[in-house]
């Protein structure tokens, strides 16, 4: 055997299982391309992945700065509008866009860490769940059934309410809110490859648990799981901003896309634009999600029930 | 199957149409709506202005409060100075409650008592504790005692005294009591459909001024641009709960006006118990780096009334010769540098969530505090934590607000005096100065204290000193309704325009 | 049969006595009620008895004890903030909550099965195409945002529906338009992809050389099987109809059960949320349990009717 394969096994457990999904991933990039719809999306959600992570260096206005008397100027294109302000300020003169862009990056943010935060709970205890059995398996299927049946934004208030609200703890109770689907799912797959042949030799030659968990099992769940994780994104940013607007989100001043609907709330009737253009942000973020997740979706099991 | 399962689905919406109560628009029905709705209907047991505003449609006390402080006859014919303790009340004749039982000096007496009663847990007592007790004369009249000279007495008793029925509660209990009240006042409950709206009669027998209105139905909409749309579109006569913005709206849409109300007065209070605040210099800092005139001009459209101290200009007992710290942060710095804080200061700034426009002013404010070196970071709480940490002590600088009330005694002790509140100040010349401010009966000697006490709280700075915010409420062009200071819809004066 | 049904009625059991568990630890881990209870100048000493008095200064599981023993008896107690029994409380607010969820899964259903339909009969046309991005559009929108879209376009501007209350269908419309609109999308894309799948069937096809008429082909044999997958997702969103209302009761001011738990949440009214929270919540697994019993219901129909 292979020296640095025993003195760093897990390299070598890598790069053996990384390979095949390389392949795998390609092949799926190429049907993403093939189809119009996902091509779109996944264009867009780059386009604003990108803009998110790149605008410090092209657009410098601060988001923080007030700006009183130049309060609630709408955007450019109508009267009163003008190009120091693209999109407009809002109720205390601080500039719209500069603070979408911002805000992207809280929403995408939490988005993707709740996602990973959930994800990483909803493995460990799918895997567990379903390799080890038994009375275990019933318990966390129990605990569980009680979190699914559990109104989510009431769980999510009411965490909040003793927790304070903070970016760190929306990241947690978003994530361990919905670990649920990815444990379920990653349960399912393994009780059925639990029996698989190749699984059962493994065991019987004497590899430990482990081993057969991330080598036979993990690589098989985990594209279902990465799209049923990059669709939960998009509902987990709905989330987000409805707890921020619930006034429960990330404490100011650092903009928000949900409290920036919240604080523009007050002014619906005469300043459109602060209502407006942080949910069309929501909006074509989550569209984006939705149609590459669809893509892929489709690239990989086309038989998956459309939901 | 699926036929049954739709069929269903569609009989529940219909149910739900013909379920839903028709709201007949008669001419002699008022329709106010406001933004919360009452808790309960029993006005000693609740403080909140919504169900007080809800309440005083329904009890009356012993005499209508006036605007600079005074008081006029209501249950109450007569009244006479017995001693600097000690005064007589006389009630009229023929008073009755809404369910016919006649008002007397005993229902007085009863009302007075359940005040204290630890069962209702009543928010006002402590307004009414100087009063020792009542001691009923004869069929209408009573001698009512306090322990020291209480010179608001007789206006807080206008104010915090409902008299209640005593057979009628007796017989149904305080939690029945709650959403079936009995009062002695113009309008009576005539149906409570809890989420939806109150509806009020007119009580033909009341022994005041029958006002004009048969009925009067008090609905909530919490959302504030709803609001706004049912007073302009007619839905509603009047409306409370107009943030300043709106205002303009509705004085150009041609179909309500705006009648002035209760002033709201926020203030940034000061833990001057730790550094940095401890320091008298750094608190006028805090005072000096806030441009009062520009958050006036941005958000209130120059219509809030800068406050000089801590008493409001429009109460008396303010001292005239104060004026509003002026916006100076090259002072503020030079203050800061003085006492120690060349690099400017980093400190917490709490406020409450549950109140529109206070996070607004909030960030401004924390922007103001930022350019001349106090680096204010924000913490907003919702309003049990916000309540619950500034009992503890735990907030640095805090934004809460009062209520800018004619009677100066009636926050300037409660939130000076350290008898009653002490979490974030305290100062004894100020508390002796209360002391002596409400026992001394003279209007013009008890202004000269307070002259003192606003001048004094004004040099030590244990708050910086904001505005008042005057409330507005909008009333449709076929209304005549003037709003009055205290802020409560009293629907008795209301009466159609011609 | 008998057997899965009891099954599930201890699930339903025991989740909801989960679910109470974990919401009495989370609302009394928030704070206490006292403090907001009490006038500004009470002493600490009145707080302090008034703590003792309602059992506050007991350790947890005391407290939860208490709460149980009571509630067995279907007493829950009293809410701190409105002095009435909380069960009042949520029975008052309950079909309000409930007009708002059916109504929305109505809207849902009738506007989007059809387009479903449509979609999959019209295959690849720019019907299919509209449609199914509308689809996509409508489960991409934070469903509070819309409703506060549609106020701004058809109340403030338009004047056409009134603003926010419950009174007559006028008032209903834009919130289950708001909160159904997801779900509608929802509908629409499930009918179209289980369509898609039978209408390619072999059965299918060999009926439609028998010549029998499209739409009996369709509406008997496509719509069936459609059924079980649209009662199962009915059944599962209906958990976040409920959990939806939350926010759109805000918004529109509808006098139901989301808009008061956030209330009572922030008034730490304890009796109230624990009420609220076991009431949604059974309301949430009994409907799980009724889409199951349904589920085993239709399964066997379908399953043996198609072979011929």
């Amino acid at each position: 055997m292979n020296t640095r394969a025993t003195v760093f096994p897990g390299f070598r457990l890598v790069a053996e299982n990384l390979l095949p999904h390389f392949r795998l991933m390609l092949e799926t990039a190429r049907e993403v391309v093939r189809r119009p719809s996902a091509l779109a999306g996944g264009i867009l959600l780059l386009l604003i992945l990108g803009t998110s992570l790149s605008f410090p260096f092209w657009y410098h206005t601060d988001p923080l700065s007030q700006d009183l008397l130049a309060r609630l100027t709408p955007p450019v294109w109508q009267s009163g509008g003008g190009w120091g302000h693209l999109l407009g300020t809002d109720n205390l003169g601080r500039d719209v866009l500069s603070r979408l862009l911002y805000g992207s990056r809280v929403s995408l943010l939490v988005g993707f860490a709740a996602v990973f935060v959930a994800e990483l709970v909803g493995i460990v205890l799918g895997l567990i769940s379903g390799y080890y059995g038994g009375k275990i398996d019933s318990l966390i299927m129990r605990i569980a059934d009680v979190f699914m049946a559990y109104p989510f934004m009431l769980l999510t208030i009411s965490v909040i309410a003793v927790l304070g609200p903070s970016i760190l703890n929306l990241i947690f109770v978003l994530g361990i809110s919905d670990w649920v689907t990815y444990a379920r799912t990653i349960r399912g797959s393994v009780l059925s490859l639990k029996r698989k042949e190749f699984v059962e030799a493994s065991h019987a030659i004497g590899t430990p648990h482990i081993i057969i968990i991330m080598r036979h099992i993990l690589p098989n769940v985990i594209s279902p799981l990465l799209i049923l994780g990059t669709l939960r994104v998009a509902n987990i940013i709905i989330w987000e901003s409805g707890l921020s607007y619930l006034g429960m989100g990330a404490p100011p001043p650092m903009p928000t896309w949900g409290r920036m609907l919240a604080e523009g709330r007050v002014y619906i009737a005469d300043a459109w634009w602060l209502v407006t253009l942080p949910g069309l942000a929501i909006m074509f973020t989550i569209l984006s999600i939705n149609l590459l997740g669809d893509g892929l979706r489709d690239a990989l099991d086309p038989r998956l029930i459309n939901l | 199957m699926k036929k049954a399962y739709f069929l269903i689905l569609a009989a529940l919406m219909l149910s739900g149409i013909f379920a839903s109560p028709g709201m007949a628009r008669d001419a002699d029905t008022l329709i106010v709506v406001q933004e919360s709705e009452p808790v309960g209907l029993d006005l000693m047991r609740s403080s909140l202005q919504n169900t007080m505003s809800v309440c005083y449609n329904i009890h009356d006390t012993l005499f209508f409060p006036q605007q600079d402080a005074s008081i006029k006859p209501a249950l109450a014919e007569k009244w006479e100075k017995l001693d600097d303790l000690t005064w007589k009340i006389t009630l009229r004749k023929g008073i009755t409650f809404q369910n016919g039982e006649p008002l007397n000096a005993e229902a007085v007496k009863f009302s007075f008592d359940r005040m204290f009663d630890p069962e209702i847990k009543s928010p006002h007592k402590g307004k009414l504790s100087a009063f020792t007790g009542i001691k009923v004369l004869d069929d209408l009249s009573f001698e009512i005692k306090t322990a020291k000279p209480f010179a608001p007495g007789l206006y807080m008793l206008a104010i915090y005294l409902p008299i209640v029925p005593p057979e009628y509660i007796k017989k149904v209990g305080n939690t029945e009591y709650n959403t079936n009240p009995i009062g002695c006042g113009p309008y009576k409950l005539a149906k409570w459909v809890r989420g939806e709206s109150i509806i009020l009669e007119r009580y033909e027998n009341y022994y005041g001024p029958k006002p004009y209105y048969r009925k009067v139905i008090f609905k909530t909409v919490p959302e504030e641009t709803s609001r706004v749309a049912a007073l302009l579109t007619g839905e509603a006569d009047v409306i409370s709960g107009i943030a300043v913005h709106q205002r303009k709206k509705i004085l150009e849409s041609g179909k309500a006006y705006l009648t002035s109300q209760m002033g709201v007065m926020p203030y940034l209070g000061i833990n001057t118990y730790e550094p940095p605040f401890n320091d008298v210099r750094v608190r006028q800092a805090v005072n000096y780096a806030i441009n009062r005139e520009l958050i006036n001009k941005a958000l209130f459209n120059d219509k809030a009334i800068l406050c000089n101290g801590p008493i409001s200009p429009r109460t008396f007992g303010h001292a005239p010769d104060l004026k509003p710290y002026p916006f100076d942060p090259a002072k503020a710095k030079a203050l800061l540098t003085e006492a120690g804080y060349p690099n400017g200061i980093d400190v917490r700034l709490a406020y409450p969530t549950y109140m529109s426009q206070i996070q607004e002013q909030a960030e401004a404010i924390a922007a103001n505090l930022s350019e001349a070196g106090i680096r204010a970071k924000l913490e907003p709480f919702e309003r049990a934590v916000m309540w619950q940490r500034y009992k503890a002590k735990k907030h640095q600088l805090y934004i809460y607000w009062w209520d800018d009330a004619p009677e100066p005694d009636r926050y300037m002790y409660s939130l000076f005096n350290s008898k009653s509140r002490d979490y974030y100040y305290k100062n004894k010349t100020v508390d002796v100065l209360l002391d002596l401010g409400r026992t001394i009966i003279d209007r013009s000697e008890r202004a000269k204290v307070y002259n003192e006490i606003d001048r004094i709280l004004y040099k030590d700075a244990p708050w910086a000193y904001l505005y008042v915010i005057p409330e507005v409420f909008g009333v449709s062009n076929k209304v005549f309704y003037e709003g009055d200071r205290d802020g409560f819809l009293n629907m008795r004066w209301a009466r159609p325009r011609t | 049969m008998l057997r899965y049904i009891l099954k599930r009625l201890w699930h339903t059991v025991y989740v909801v006595i989960g679910i109470s568990m974990i919401s009495f630890f989370f609302i009394h881990l928030s704070g206490d009620p006292v403090l907001l209870m009490l006038p500004g100048d009470a002493s600490d000493q009145e707080i302090e008895e008034l703590r003792g008095q309602l059992g506050f200064n007991d350790p947890l599981y005391v407290q939860y004890v208490r709460f149980v023993s009571k509630a067995i008896r279907g007493d829950f107690g009293e809410s701190l903030y409105y002095h009435v029994p909380v069960m009042e409380l949520v029975i008052e607010r309950l079909p309000a909550s409930l007009e708002l969820a059916l109504a929305a899964m109505v809207f849902a259903l009738v506007l989007g099965v059809p387009i479903g339909i449509i979609s999959a009969v019209r295959r690849g046309s720019m019907l299919d195409m509209g449609g199914m991005f509308g689809a996509l559009l409508g489960l991409s929108m934070p469903h509070f945002w819309l409703g506060i879209m549609l106020m701004l376009l058809f109340s403030v501007q338009l004047g056409w529906l009134p603003t926010s209350g419950r009174g007559t269908m006028a008032h209903l419309l834009l919130p289950a338009i708001s909160l159904g609109l997801s779900l509608m999308a929802m509908f629409a894309r499930l009918t179209r992809s289980v369509m898609l799948e039978v209408l390619s069937l072999d059965y299918i096809r060999t009926a439609r050389a028998k010549g029998l008429m499209e739409e009996i082909v369709i509406a008997k044999h496509a719509l069936k099987n459609a059924l079980i997958p649209l009662v199962t997702v009915a059944g599962m969103q209906f958990g976040f109809l409920i959990g939806g209302t939350v926010i759109i009761e805000t918004v529109f001011a509808w006098p139901g059960l989301g808009r008061l738990v956030v209330q009572a949440i922030f008034s730490r009214d304890y009796p109230l949320v624990q009420a609220i929270v076991f009431v949604l919540s059974l309301l949430f697994v009994g409907m799980n349990l009724l889409v199951d019993i349904l589920y085993v219901y239709l399964d066997p129909q379908i399953s043996y009717s198609e072979e011929k």
